[in-house]
């Protein structure tokens, strides 16, 4: 709650102080929250709850407790009382923070007539200023607002457009390791077997050793991909287990207690 | 009529008159499992009628799941105790029920505090969709105050005929054999706030534990622990023209700033509004994630103040054992809780009744003792309901909660109308509809264009990040 006073603290003067001060605590809060996502949380100082994770039911619960004692008075006493002191948090008002500004940006959408080269739309710019705006708004988020809604669609932008540039150097890239490993194996085995190219495609193990490259080369592009796909396929079954958990336990008098 | 006590049971029931069809066919006992196999059987084991009492079931824990069980006990004749510890808890609660809740339970309109009929959407680049348009005229999402309904539903209870207690379940004394009581050792305040109470025991049948997230009951049983996530819920009172705009519309926030793994809301009560989010996987930046969302909120609530904090955790899934001997779990203290969405308060008081009405059935009304498996056709019955309906929004779960690009491909997706309807359908009426064939196939296509484009639009932020 200290840093919401902090930071929602009635900044009735338009000091220069109070408004760079927001977004640069929350750009700060955000990127350690952002490596927190690959690491193990870090506890920093802002953050109250440092206490192991088993333990923040039981804390909340009780510290939710005292407050209803107080809160049934307060909030039936008219809100002005401010003598209640920290139970009534002020959001403030308004404070001038940065925002996402773009010249193309226009009306909550990206106007495509500025994208314009040579009388056809650039669907590349576009494609890349929505990327500019996300990744700002990843590192910067910004309110909602009712006057200045966002409106873009990615459907706008044309599916060719999309292939050419994500798809196509992708595809190349998988066909040509695909046709490397092919020719090498198709010379190896030719080599160790003495089968050639056209009587390998005839035997059925060769079919498929030929459908494990293929799709080993779809599925497995990086070292990770190896462990990502067996967590994938833990994971779908992972919610189907606990329900069925309640049907396995045998009526046994000696139970312990496990997940 | 002869007197079958419990203890001294040797043979069949004997006594109720729609089982005379077979008390003709008792040679032996060794006949019997053939014979009965083919009949109606209803218990697992043949378990004696009650002599002197009806059966006596205690439900811990007075929240929708132990209001509706003791209802529903009540009214099928059982003797039935609830035991709550707080009477006016104000439990932390998003306060959302879906439309057939109304009608299943017959709620009285005047307890429900709002009628949401629009929704809106927002995805991490702020991207808002409004959801609602496929709504009839008289579907709605009730929101409702916790405190309300709770008392609501136990003076329900206690006009049917159960007994409710002010009191603290602390532990109970399993029985020795199949048929003796269970005994439960509780603390009774009898309606004095801040008073250590009195400590008593009380003797019974059957118990239904639907006392919430924290179970003791489970404890007791040795249920075992789930997954669970912190919801972390602010109270914010705003100035009357910004609530005129939450006046029936409810939010949802998603991206990495709010939560890893959930979402952020604003949801009209009464006369506030509820700002919160939830997480299971970063419990201890919570606090960051409820700035992030006021934050993404912020237009919208500029100038209101804070009038209550609250958290409270959430299961994520079912504990592995929700039924132990004469013992069930209901409601929260089960982990009826779907992913996706996080709602608790309708599959709680279903959950309540359903369990309840397993014990009716298998006591006759209160006249026979119940055994486990009268308990575990409970738990048949529910998995068989409501297990698609789980699925599905685990499904949801994992493929649109997994990254701000999925979350963004989320919020395009609700864009469309089909998958607008169907939502709603089967959120507030509970069943997953079938919907159109080649509607179904568009959605698909639509769904993986969406994630196409929105994994395209990453793979092209982590090109300029380098």
């Amino acid at each position: 709650m200290s840093i919401s006073m902090a930071l929602f603290s009635p900044p009735i003067s338009s000091s220069l102080q109070n408004p760079n001060l927001i977004p640069k605590v929350s750009s700060s809060l955000l990127s350690t929250k952002r490596f927190s996502l690959i690491s193990v949380p870090r506890a920093s100082s802002d953050n109250g709850t440092t206490s192991p994770v088993v333990e923040i039911p039981k804390p909340a619960a009780v510290a939710v407790e005292e407050v209803p004692v107080k809160s049934p008075a307060e909030s039936s006493s008219a809100s002005d009382n401010g003598a209640v002191g920290g139970e009534e948090t002020d959001l403030g008002t308004a404070a001038t923070v940065i925002k996402f500004e773009d010249a193309k940006w226009v009306n909550g959408t990206w106007d495509l007539k500025q994208f314009e080269k040579n009388g056809k739309t650039d669907w590349d710019s576009v494609i890349v200023s929505e990327a500019k705006r996300r990744k700002w708004l990843e590192d910067n988020p910004e309110t909602t607002s009712n006057d200045e809604p966002v409106l873009f669609d990615t459907s706008i932008i044309p599916w060719w457009a999309w292939m050419k540039r994500y798809h196509l150097p992708e595809a190349e890239l998988l066909n040509g390791r695909a046709a490397m490993i092919g020719f090498f194996m198709a010379y190896f085995v030719d080599r160790l077997t003495g089968v050639g190219l056209v009587d390998q495609m005839g035997n059925l193990f060769c079919k498929t050793l030929l459908f494990v490259a293929v799709a080993g080369v779809l599925f497995i592009r990086k070292n990770e991909d190896l462990d990502k796909l067996k967590d994938l396929f833990d994971e779908t079954t992972l919610y189907d287990k606990q329900w069925q958990a309640a049907w396995k336990e045998p009526d046994s008098s000696t139970v312990s207690s496990k997940k | 009529m002869a007197t079958v006590t419990l203890k001294s049971f040797t043979g069949l029931r004997q006594s109720s008159t729609e089982q005379t069809n077979f008390v003709s066919h008792v040679p032996s006992s060794l006949s019997l499992p053939q014979r009965r196999s083919s009949l109606r059987v209803t218990a697992s084991r043949a378990t004696p009628k009650l002599s002197n009492r009806k059966l006596r079931v205690a439900v811990i824990g007075g929240g929708p799941a132990g209001g509706a069980a003791a209802e529903t006990l009540a009214q099928g004749g059982i003797e039935t105790i609830l035991i709550e510890r707080k009477m006016d808890n104000c439990k932390p609660c998003g306060g959302a029920i879906p439309l057939c809740m109304v009608g299943e339970f017959n709620l009285p309109l005047d307890i429900i505090d709002r009628r949401v009929t629009k929704m809106k959407m927002i995805s991490p680049s702020n991207i808002a969709v409004d959801i609602g348009r496929t709504l009839k005229e008289h579907e709605y999402i009730g929101m409702v105050r916790r405190e309300v309904l709770d008392a609501y539903l136990r003076e329900r209870a206690e006009k049917s005929g159960a007994t409710v207690i002010n009191g603290l379940f602390l532990k109970m004394d399993h029985p020795e054999n199949w048929d003796s009581p269970y005994t439960l050792h509780y603390t009774e305040y009898d309606g004095k706030t801040g008073a250590t109470g009195t400590k008593k025991t009380m003797e019974v049948d059957a118990v239904i534990g639907a006392d919430g997230a924290n179970s003791r009951v489970a404890k007791s049983i040795d249920a075992g622990d789930y997954d669970y996530a912190i919801a972390f819920q602010e109270r914010i009172r705003i100035p009357d023209e910004k609530m005129t705009y939450y006046e029936d519309l409810a939010e949802m926030y998603v991206g990495d700033d709010v939560s890893p793994d959930f979402y952020g809301w604003v949801f009209p009560k009464c006369d506030h509004v509820a700002v919160g989010t939830g997480t299971v996987t970063h419990k201890g930046d919570i606090k960051k994630f409820q700035l992030a969302t006021r934050n993404r909120a912020k237009d919208k609530i500029l100038g209101g103040k804070i009038i209550r904090v609250e958290a409270h955790p959430i299961p994520e899934h079912p504990r592995p054992r929700r039924l132990s001997k004469r013992v069930a779990l209901v409601g929260d203290a089960a982990g009826y809780v779907t992913k996706c969405s996080g709602e608790g308060i309708y599959f709680a008081a279903k959950s309540g009744r359903m369990c309840a009405e397993a014990i009716v059935e298998g006591s006759q009304n209160g006249k026979k003792m119940i055994d486990e498996g009268d308990l575990r056709k409970y738990l048949e019955k529910w998995d068989k309901t409501y297990l698609p309906t789980y699925r599905v929004l685990d499904v949801l779960q994992k493929v649109f909660y997994r990254s701000n690009p999925a979350r963004e491909a989320f919020v395009e997706m609700c864009a469309d109308e089909y998958v607008q309807k169907m939502t709603f359908d089967s959120y507030l009426y509970k069943r997953v509809a079938p919907g159109s064939p080649l509607e179904d196939i568009k959605l698909a296509v639509n769904t993986i264009g969406s994630l196409v484009r929105a994994n395209a639009l990453r793979r092209e932020i982590e090109k300029l990040s380098v």
